[in-house]
């Protein structure tokens, strides 16, 4: 038989000690092959009680959060604020090529585990540190949160409804841009070493990240606004509903990407060509949004006669970018997700067996993939810490008991 | 020296995700070429008149070269045939199918450069019924449940944003996926094709919905800024039109420093509000009595009341807030770089530091085909002779024969 595939970055050890906010960074690594393994404190990371949860029980294996962002890492626990936990946390470093942690600016430099002394460990190790703000300046001990981050990266202010509060985009999108600029800034920085030898260390604020990271367009834009005698750049604010919109059809919802006239030719093709729309006016895109309301109220009448796919399909024909708005039921269901597998299969000891969102990219030599669920609380402490580090299981019940695992 | 020096990238991108990619690829040293045409403009080229003085556009493509060519040219091809011999890794975000009926798909660039990373993003991915679908940034959200659940519970429908977003995560996933394919070539001498669909990172960014799907049945609703085990979580608006500020409070002990941020106003003492978990259950009336707080209020002094109390707040801000923001000078987020159309215009910075490498470059965006005869004598060893009559016979794109060729996409 011949030998299973491995990821990319089979070769790579990586030790993890972010919690739920920097767990993307370290799934990215899992899923292309890397050994990641998680540290968590005696009592768990926190994002373990983040609900919801699986079958809405609360509990510390269960929380779908966690489960997403940590399938493919192994576990275990260590209390570096022990002496003998330092001590087994630099045996790991020894044998690491890289270090991510989202710990305050202070946290590791108070334990003595700041890069420089790490690195007299393994010179070959690559630390990227993710903080809220970073690790130096005027906002060093601020509090953040996604939210928080969100708002400042400059995207919340046009984000939901015209007229009502600026809207938080699901998921993560603050600290997951930290965890994604990390995760580059680890590959390359591995990559210099293969040329030098040398590790180095990376400071990572999520407040920067995302503030130039999810739409870097917006201070250019701003900047090229700019003119002497030039008005003045336009207000930012939420025009989701008439740069993009949104119409009602017989099943759900689209959005339209009509910029050019091209475009706005061929969605009125879609359509079914009615006279009302034929008006030369309508062709020119900042023109509709002028006039926004009205042409909403003019559409609708033939938006509805279609369905979904229907649209989708024929501004694809016509050629104009038509998006059927799925919920998350009708984007698991879609051919186009079976067609591409997209959705596999992972076992949890005690969450139980679930189809998980896959990698989102397929590789012919090394295939992405989810290689375990996520970790229970220390489910690989006797593997590491016996197998790997060389301790006696005598040894893992006197760490135990005076915990330090 | 710069991380990714030496490392030769050759971009056939349009739009955000590719260029974007590309530009951190040139930021962190790697020698970057964009391929262009004049006959086929990166439509983000024609979003105003003048081809070589968009914002987007430049922003995008800043810290890379453009080769001007014409692509359906046999002539053409040739030059960029060779091209692609002399890349490690092409990446490209083209509608499905372009690339291969351009004759530059997988299985015909492999037989140029056998070791070849090949990155291909598409809106859907490839090997499937929308693989040939076009898709721009505010498809992907919507097309991956992401939208369905980007509003607040009560709005008419889902707008989510004006912005490109989750385009601007896809790219990273670009750079991360072309880097570990590089790393795993250094090792073993293989490149290989990574087939990216841009939905689907949208889908990873928000698994936990997609989790409670398959674990639970539960189709996910949106929540607005409300948050499963934060009150108050919300955006409250603030003295003036439009202006707002953030607050997230996780724990008793930060609604105790809120309280006392605010001046332990009546309704903080109220027994209903005391724990998260009461908090939760009466948030409507908490969020009442916060906006009444924050209405009377410059958003930056809520901020700047509860960040010194150590609650967790910010400005819903713009643009001038980013130029304004102390940590952001502190870091040199925002640089300013000379261009020879648009003149000195600010652009962000990368957003992190590698403290064993020089400092990051960050050349001007190029003008199209700006570089072509540069790229024809370095890399393509080309004599000026054969680079003239490629001009000439309009094979061969540069600035003299491509400013004021454009044309605004609006018409």
């Amino acid at each position: 038989m011949r030998k299973k595939k491995e990821g990319a970055l089979s070769v790579y050890r990586i030790i993890d000690l972010t919690d739920s906010n920097g767990a993307y960074c370290t799934k990215l690594f899992a899923d292309l092959g890397a050994d990641v393994i998680k540290i968590e404190k005696p009592e768990g990371d926190p994002g373990r009680n983040m609900p919801p949860f699986v079958d809405d029980i609360p509990h510390h294996e269960k929380s779908l959060y966690f489960l997403h962002r940590n399938a493919g890492k192994r576990g275990i626990t260590l209390n570096l604020e022990t002496a003998d936990g330092r001590d087994i946390f630099k045996k790991l470093i020894k044998k690491a090529d890289a270090l991510v942690d989202n710990s305050s600016p202070d946290y590791m430099p108070e334990l003595g585990l700041e890069y420089a002394a790490l690195k007299k460990i393994n010179p070959g190790l690559v630390m990227a540190s993710i903080t809220e703000f970073g690790r130096s300046g005027p906002y060093k001990n601020r509090k953040g949160s996604n939210l928080v981050d969100f708002a400042m990266s400059g995207v919340m202010i046009t984000s939901g409804y015209p007229g009502k509060e600026p809207c938080l985009c699901p998921g993560s999108p603050a600290y997951d841009a930290a965890s994604l600029y990390a995760n580059i800034s680890i590959l390359a920085a591995l990559h210099m070493r293969a040329a030098t030898g040398e590790g180095q260390f990376i400071d990572v604020s999520v407040h920067e990240t995302s503030r130039l990271g999810l739409y870097p367009w917006i201070v250019p834009n701003y900047s090229y606004a700019l003119n002497p005698g030039a008005p003045p750049p336009t207000h930012e604010t939420r025009m989701g509903a008439s740069v993009y919109p949104v119409y009602p059809c017989k099943d759900g919802l689209i959005r339209v990407i009509a910029l050019t006239p091209r475009q706005w030719d061929a969605l009125v093709r879609v359509l079914g060509s009615p006279e009302v729309l034929t008006m030369p006016d309508w062709r020119s895109f900042l023109y509709r949004i002028g006039n926004a309301e009205d042409l909403y109220a003019l559409m609708l009448e033939f938006t509805q006669k279609y369905t979904m796919t229907e649209l989708f399909e024929a501004g694809k024909r016509e050629g104009v970018p038509i998006a059927p708005i799925l919920n998350i039921e009708d984007f698991y269901n879609s051919p186009h997700t079976k067609a591409r597998e997209y959705f596999v299969d992972v076992d949890h000891p005690v969450a139980g067996k679930a189809e998980y969102p896959g990698p989102p990219y397929k590789w012919t030599e090394t295939p992405a993939a989810i290689a375990r669920p996520a970790p229970c609380l220390g489910e690989h402490n006797i593997e590491i810490y016996c197998k790997e580090l060389g301790y006696s299981k005598e040894d893992l019940v006197a760490f135990r008991s005076a915990g330090v695992v | 020296m710069l991380p990714l020096e030496n490392v030769k990238v050759l971009s056939f991108g349009t739009g955000g995700v590719v260029p974007d990619a590309g530009k951190l690829f040139g930021e962190l040293g790697a020698n970057v070429i964009k391929i262009e045409s004049k006959d086929n403009l990166d439509f983000m080229r024609t979003i105003g008149p003048d081809i070589n003085n968009i914002a987007g556009f430049n922003e995008a493509n800043r810290s890379k070269r453009s080769f001007g060519v014409n692509l359906k040219s046999e002539k053409g091809k040739k030059l960029v045939g060779k091209l692609i011999g002399w890349t490690d890794i092409l990446m490209e975000n083209f509608r499905g199918g372009v690339m291969k009926s351009l004759g530059f798909g997988y299985e015909s660039v492999r037989k140029l450069n056998p070791k070849i990373i090949y990155v291909s993003s598409q809106g859907f991915g490839g090997g499937g019924p929308y693989s040939d679908f076009q898709a721009y940034g505010p498809m992907l959200s919507s097309a991956s449940g992401m939208l369905s659940i980007w509003a607040q519970p009560d709005d008419p429908y889902p707008v989510g944003s004006n912005s490109p977003l989750p385009d601007h995560m896809a790219s990273k996933h670009v750079v991360i996926a072309a880097l570990a394919a590089l790393d795993y070539r250094r090792r073993t001498g293989k490149g290989q094709f990574i087939d990216m669909a841009q939905t689907e990172v949208a889908v990873s960014l928000i698994g936990e919905h997609y989790l409670d799907y398959t674990y639970n049945k539960r189709i996910a609703k949106p929540m607005g800024n409300r948050s499963l085990y934060a009150a108050p979580h919300g955006c409250y608006p603030c003295k003036g039109v439009d202006e707002w500020c953030v607050i997230a409070v996780f724990n008793d002990e930060e609604w105790q420093c809120f309280c006392s941020a605010i001046g332990n106003p009546e309704w903080t003492k109220e027994a209903k509000l005391s724990t998260l978990r009461k908090r939760l259950k009466n948030v409507d009336e908490l969020d009442e009595h916060i906006r009444h707080w924050t209405s009377m209020l410059d958003a930056y002094v809520v901020m700047e009341t509860l960040q010194a109390a150590g609650v967790a707040a910010g400005v819903v801000q713009r643009a001038p807030d980013t130029l304004a923001d102390p940590q952001l000078k502190w870091f040199g987020s925002v640089v300013e770089i000379d261009h020879p159309v648009a003149g000195p215009r600010l652009y962000p910075n990368v957003p992190f530091k590698m403290f064993g490498a020089s400092p990051f470059q960050s050349s001007p965006p190029p003008m199209l085909g700006q570089h072509t005869e540069e790229i024809c004598r370095g890399v393509l060893k080309m004599s000026d002779e054969q680079i003239k009559k490629l001009v000439e016979e309009d094979v061969l794109h540069t600035p003299a024969n491509t400013q004021g060729t454009g044309k605004s996409m609006f018409g």
